[in-house]
Parts: C-alpha cells; sequence; structure tokens
C-alpha cells in the first residue's frame, strides 16, 4: 500500500491559563492512498485536534511536536516546521477539509461559485472563465443540479446538505491527496447524512482520493470506512481494518463504544453505557487513561500506560490485557461477528 | 405600526421625507432656542465687539441708544421670535463684531473646515482600518501590543496640548511647517501652500480619532476571525490577511459605514479644536471666538450648520442601520 500520509509520534498541547492541555499525545498514524480511515472518540478526546493539526489550523497557543509527512512515490516532507507562508501552498493542493457545521463555514455573503473560484485561483494561474467552468463542474461533481444557475448564489439559498456539498467541492477544488472530514454529517438529518456518505464514496470511486473521517457515529464508519482509529484521550488506543476494529476487538473501550451501539444492542438485547467521564486533558492520568472506567482494569493499569500490542499488520491495540502475564478474558458477545 | 397603512411607495417615500424634515426642524428649534438664552447668560457686553475700545468713552445715553438699535435691549424670548422670524426669511443679521452679513463672514469658512474635515475623515477612516487589519492579524503579539498602547496613548492625549507640542516641534525649533492659518498671505490659490498648512492640523485631527475607530473595528474583526468560515477560507490555503480582507472585512463592511455615518459630529467637534489651536480659518475656530466676542449673530448661524450636519449624519446613520438590519426601523438611535 501507498502512503500518502505518515504522522509519527504527534503530540499538541495547547498553553491555557490553567496549565498545558494534551491533548493529543503521541500519536503514530498512516494513511494509505484511496483508502478511508475512520478516526473515532467520545467528544473531547483530541480528534478535531488531531485533524487540525495536520493542516496546522490551531490556534497561535498550539504546540506541535512529532512528524508529519506528507509522501508520495519518491518523496516526503515534513510540515511540522512549515512557515504559515509555506503552508498555505500545502493546503488546499495536499489536503481539503470540510467541517462540521455547513450553515458557519461557508461565508454567508460570498456567492457559493466564487467561494469555489477563490480556492482555484488561489493556487491554480487560470482565468476567471476557465475557472467558473471548473467550479460548475465540481458542484456537479459533488450533485448540486443546476450548477450554472446557481453558482452565484449565496449559501442562505442552498440547504444544510447541499451546503455541506458545496463545502465538499470547495475541499475538493484543486483535487488534493488527502479529504479531511471532521464530523461532516453531525449537523445534518440523518437522510441527508447517508446520501452524504454515498456521494463522499463515490467521489473516492472517481478520484481515488484518502478520505480520513472524523466521527462518533460508529454506523457510519461501518458503511464507510477501510480503516478505523480508536482515539481515547489524546491517545490512539485501538487500530485496525474495518473488519478487525468491528468483529475482533481487543480494548475494552472499543467493547463499551461498541456496546453502547443502539443497532448492536438489538441483538444484544442490552444498551450498555461506558460509566463514568472521559478524563481531563490537564492532567492526565498517570496510566492508561481509561483506567478508571474499565470494568477489566488490571493494577498495573494505574501504574503504567499500556503499550501498542500488535496483533497483525493492521491490528494494534494498546491495553495491558495483551500482555502474556495479563488474565484471560473473553471479549463480549456481541462483539463477534457470528452475534449479528 | 402606525404608518402601516401607507402602501404606496411613492406616498411612503414622501412621509418618510416629511416626517425627516419635521424631525430636523424641532431639533434645530431647540437647538437655536438653547444656545440663544445660554449665549445671553454669559457675562460681558456685546457693545464691547461693536464699538471696540470706543465703548469706554461712549456716554450711557450713547450706549443705551445703540443697545436699542441694535435690538439688544429687548427682552430675550422678544428677541429671539424677531430672530426666527428674520432666519425663516433666509436673513440671519449682521455681525457685530465684521459688521457684515454673518452669511458672508461663514461662506469662505466653511469651504476651509469642510477641506480640514473631510481630509482628516478620510485618513481618520484609512489609518483606522488599516491599523485593525495589522492588528488582527497579529493578535496578541508584538506588533498588536504595541499599536494597541500607542493608540490608546494617542486617543488620550489632549488634541490642544498635542497641538502645541507639535507646533513647537515642527514650526518652531525645525521650521518645517507653519504653525497658523490655512494659507500664507496672498497664496490663497497655492495648492501646495494650502497642503502644507494642513499637515499639522490633519495629524492632530488624525492622532486623537484614529484609534477609537481602529479598537472598533479590530474587534469586530477579531470577532469575525472566531467564526467557521475563517477555518474553511484557511483550509483553502488563503493566507490569513487575505482572510482578513476579502472575507472578515467585506462582512463587517455594513458596520464600518454605520460608524463612519455616527462619527460626523466627533469629527466635526475636533475641527473646533484643532481651528482653535492652529488659528486655522473655519467655523469651529469662527464659533469659538463669536461665542467669546457675543457675536450672537454670528454664534447662531455656525450653530445652526453644526446642528445641521450632526442631525443629517444621524439620519444617514440610522438609514444604514435600517437597511442593514431591519428590525431597527422605527427605534431611534442615539449619536454622539
Amino acid at each position: 500500500m501507498e502512503q500518502v500520509l505518515s504522522v509519527e509520534n504527534l503530540s499538541v498541547s495547547f498553553d491555557t491559563k490553567d496549565g498545558i492541555v494534551q491533548a493529543v499525545r503521541d500519536i503514530s498514524l498512516q494513511v494509505n492512498k484511496g483508502e478511508t480511515l475512520a478516526v473515532v472518540g467520545e467528544s473531547g478526546c483530541g480528534k478535531s485536534v488531531f485533524c487540525r493539526s495536520v493542516l496546522k489550523l490551531l490556534p497561535d497557543t498550539a504546540k506541535i511536536t512529532g512528524k508529519i509527512l506528507i509522501k508520495s512515490s519518491d518523496t516526503e516532507q515534513d510540515i511540522v516546521h512549515l512557515s504559515e507562508r509555506e503552508m498555505c501552498k500545502v493546503r488546499g493542493t495536499n489536503f481539503g477539509m470540510v467541517f462540521q457545521d455547513p450553515m458557519a463555514t461557508l461565508n454567508p455573503v460570498i456567492p457559493i461559485g466564487k467561494q469555489i473560484m477563490e480556492a482555484i485561483r488561489l493556487h491554480q494561474k487560470i482565468s476567471k472563465k476557465d475557472a467558473e467552468k471548473k467550479a460548475v463542474e465540481l458542484m456537479e461533481l459533488v450533485g448540486i443540479d443546476d450548477a450554472k444557475n446557481r453558482i452565484y448564489q449565496q449559501p442562505h439559498f442552498f440547504s444544510g446538505g447541499m451546503r455541506q456539498r458545496c463545502a465538499l467541492a470547495i475541499a475538493l477544488a484543486l483535487s488534493p491527496k488527502i479529504l479531511f472530514a471532521d464530523e461532516p454529517t453531525t449537523a445534518l438529518d440523518v437522510t441527508v447524512q447517508a446520501r452524504l456518505f454515498d456521494l463522499l464514496k463515490e467521489i473516492q470511486k472517481k478520484t481515488g482520493i484518502a478520505i480520513v473521517i472524523v466521527t462518533h457515529d460508529l454506523g457510519l464508519v461501518a458503511r464507510i470506512a477501510d480503516r478505523v482509529a480508536i482515539m481515547y484521550a489524546g491517545k490512539i488506543i485501538e487500530t485496525g481494518t474495518a473488519e478487525e476494529i468491528f468483529y475482533h476487538s481487543k480494548h475494552p473501550y472499543t467493547w463499551g463504544l461498541l456496546g453502547a451501539l443502539p443497532s448492536l444492542a438489538l441483538k444484544n438485547g442490552e444498551l450498555k453505557a461506558i460509566q463514568g467521564m472521559p478524563p481531563s486533558l490537564l492532567n492526565p492520568p498517570q496510566g492508561d487513561a481509561f483506567a478508571a472506567r474499565n470494568d477489566y482494569a488490571l493494577a498495573i493499569d494505574y501504574k503504567m500506560p499500556p503499550p501498542l500490542f500488535s496483533l497483525s499488520d493492521t491490528h494494534k491495540a494498546a491495553t495491558w490485557l495483551l500482555d502474556e502475564r495479563a488474565p484471560h478474558i473473553e471479549a463480549p458477545r456481541y462483539t463477534q461477528k457470528n452475534s449479528l | 405600526m402606525k404608518h402601516a397603512f401607507i402602501r404606496n411607495n411613492y406616498f411612503s417615500f414622501a412621509y418618510t421625507g416629511l416626517k425627516l424634515f419635521f424631525q430636523l426642524a424641532v431639533m434645530l428649534l431647540i437647538l437655536a432656542v438653547i444656545v440663544f438664552y445660554v449665549s445671553r447668560l454669559t457675562p460681558g457686553d456685546p457693545l464691547q465687539s461693536f464699538y471696540g475700545d470706543a465703548v469706554q468713552s461712549m456716554t450711557q445715553e450713547q450706549l443705551d441708544l445703540a443697545r436699542e438699535r441694535l435690538g439688544l435691549n429687548a427682552p430675550v424670548h422678544v428677541q429671539f421670535t424677531k430672530w426666527i422670524e428674520h432666519a425663516c426669511q433666509g436673513n440671519f443679521g449682521i455681525s457685530l463684531r465684521y459688521k457684515r452679513p454673518v452669511l458672508d463672514v461663514v461662506k469662505p469658512l466653511l469651504g476651509n473646515t469642510l477641506i480640514l474635515g473631510i481630509i482628516s475623515y478620510f485618513f481618520v477612516f484609512t489609518l483606522a482600518i488599516g491599523l485593525a487589519l495589522v492588528c488582527a492579524r497579529y493578535e496578541d503579539k508584538w506588533i498588536d501590543r504595541f499599536i494597541c498602547k500607542i493608540g490608546t496613548i494617542a486617543y488620550y492625549t489632549p488634541a490642544f496640548w498635542l497641538g502645541v507640542v507639535l507646533v513647537l516641534i515642527f514650526s518652531i525649533n525645525l521650521q518645517w511647517l507653519p504653525s497658523s492659518g490655512a494659507y500664507d498671505y496672498g497664496k490663497s490659490k497655492d495648492i501646495l501652500n494650502w497642503a502644507k498648512h494642513l499637515i499639522l492640523p490633519v495629524a492632530i485631527m488624525v492622532a486623537s480619532h484614529f484609534w477609537y475607530y481602529a479598537y472598533m473595528i479590530r474587534n469586530k474583526l477579531l470577532d469575525e476571525l472566531r467564526k467557521d468560515y475563517v477555518l474553511l477560507a484557511r483550509a483553502k490555503g488563503m493566507s490569513k490577511m487575505s482572510v482578513l480582507v476579502k472575507h472578515c472585512l467585506r462582512n463587517i463592511m455594513p458596520t464600518i459605514i454605520n460608524i463612519m455615518a455616527v462619527s460626523v459630529p466627533h469629527i466635526i467637534s475636533g475641527t473646533y479644536v484643532v481651528e482653535t489651536v492652529f488659528n486655522f480659518p473655519g467655523i469651529g475656530l469662527m464659533a469659538v471666538s463669536s461665542a467669546k466676542y457675543h457675536d450672537y449673530n454670528l454664534l447662531m448661524l455656525i450653530v445652526l450648520i453644526t446642528g445641521f450636519l450632526v442631525v443629517i449624519s444621524s439620519f444617514i446613520a440610522q438609514y444604514i442601520n435600517e437597511r442593514i438590519d431591519p428590525r431597527i426601523k422605527g427605534t431611534e438611535i442615539i449619536t454622539l
């Protein structure tokens, strides 16, 4: 598999009045060409910060350490230390991004088409007419009917789902290698969500773009993702292919997330919530951050953070349960394939 | 709404026009009454400015006669009704000091003040928007803090004091710029000479006014910068500055225009101070001296002109506000 993005030991911390908030702690992650990677976790686990730190769209108080490598077949470029001016060239051409609330992410007074053309003309020297033509094509690509006439309409002429499609058109304007989608459907209703995901899949098939989707909706993840990374308290605690995460998960937190999924609960007969609250990232607990909420916590969980155990080439999990000295614990039945 | 029955655009337009005219008339009338009475309360003798030092040698009889002739002996309300009567016919009386119709006295001065005011207005807002953009771009960096400090200092430094200091430096010590007047004697047509005389007054006007607006626009821009569309624009690869100019500034333009309309009275009051410091022949200087010399008719005319400008600019501000936000319609905004 050809990698397009490789994140190594990425940490992001914010200097605030109350102290240093460690939003992302030592993440390593790869994105392969043409795949869909889903980053899943509770609110506040650092998944959005991770996404924005790759594009360096964080406020100035953020401190980023580690490596963010943009890879192509023969070159790689570390973008962590790039200046703002150099980042402007990287954004758009290498990365596109779609945000959570389509009502707020489009400038309300500038026509949609102009916002798309602006993105095109920032990086390519083409005439206004050509840019306009390309904007119409993009709008047709994301499924907006009558694009030619709607190109000069302001965002308020469009519905929420349509606006998210427009935002998508802007993100795709320069055919980037990776599309980051930060909870792109949270603000939309369910039928629109499904159609937008179908559209994403379709575009991926057409263009071969890699998609990194940040969400807390496991149902959508099952629908779209090739690989899944589960985040908790700023760390990736389990990562693997969708199959591995949904049917062979090893981390108690992943079990908890799956147990809280209504569609699985229907078969299981019980909807399980994960007890307690996620820890504060201001002073992350020593040891495993999930230990306090973990039914299967071992004594060592409170003392030392678990390393990432490899289960296969793709499947990794960070829990002491996988240590050879740990007692053998069977994953709950609802997380196994035959239960579905 | 009480005039909701007026459907026809033409009528509603006429109605608004009429309403505005009455508001203007009432405001100016109130202003005239107050200034008329207050100016006569101040101690001093208007005859002093009419006859100059000759007053000292005049007998009581002569003085009474002069008062009678100038209409200064009648009770104040009688004087006022007479003044209103004449004013409505376009006759604002003669200046006691210059012994000419006040309109003739004011006419050339009005132009001077307008030039000073408009040039200052232009520079105040150019500088305010420019600095606001720089501050917003480098929020909380040293340059933002530096500009904020300098701006605050400039804003709180009294204009008359700053004027004197600048005159001391540039006119007396360095002798680069003239210290007073609008042009050198006999050079009223020389634009360069004009410009030279305008530099210091405009500098004072700008120094004492720009920060108020720059700070307001800066904060507006920062509010705007927190919005999500900025993230999207930056994700496209736009630099922060071009997002500020092309997106944020554009989105707050209605607010800026509104601020500009409301600011007219501030700028006018600024010209009063600056003209006095620099002895700049404009209506501001004339207003101060006419009050000092009890030149009642002249004072009244200048007050009315200034009042007219202030009221009109607040109408414009109100109109712009209504266009931006229809909810404001019908509620009065307070300017000054």
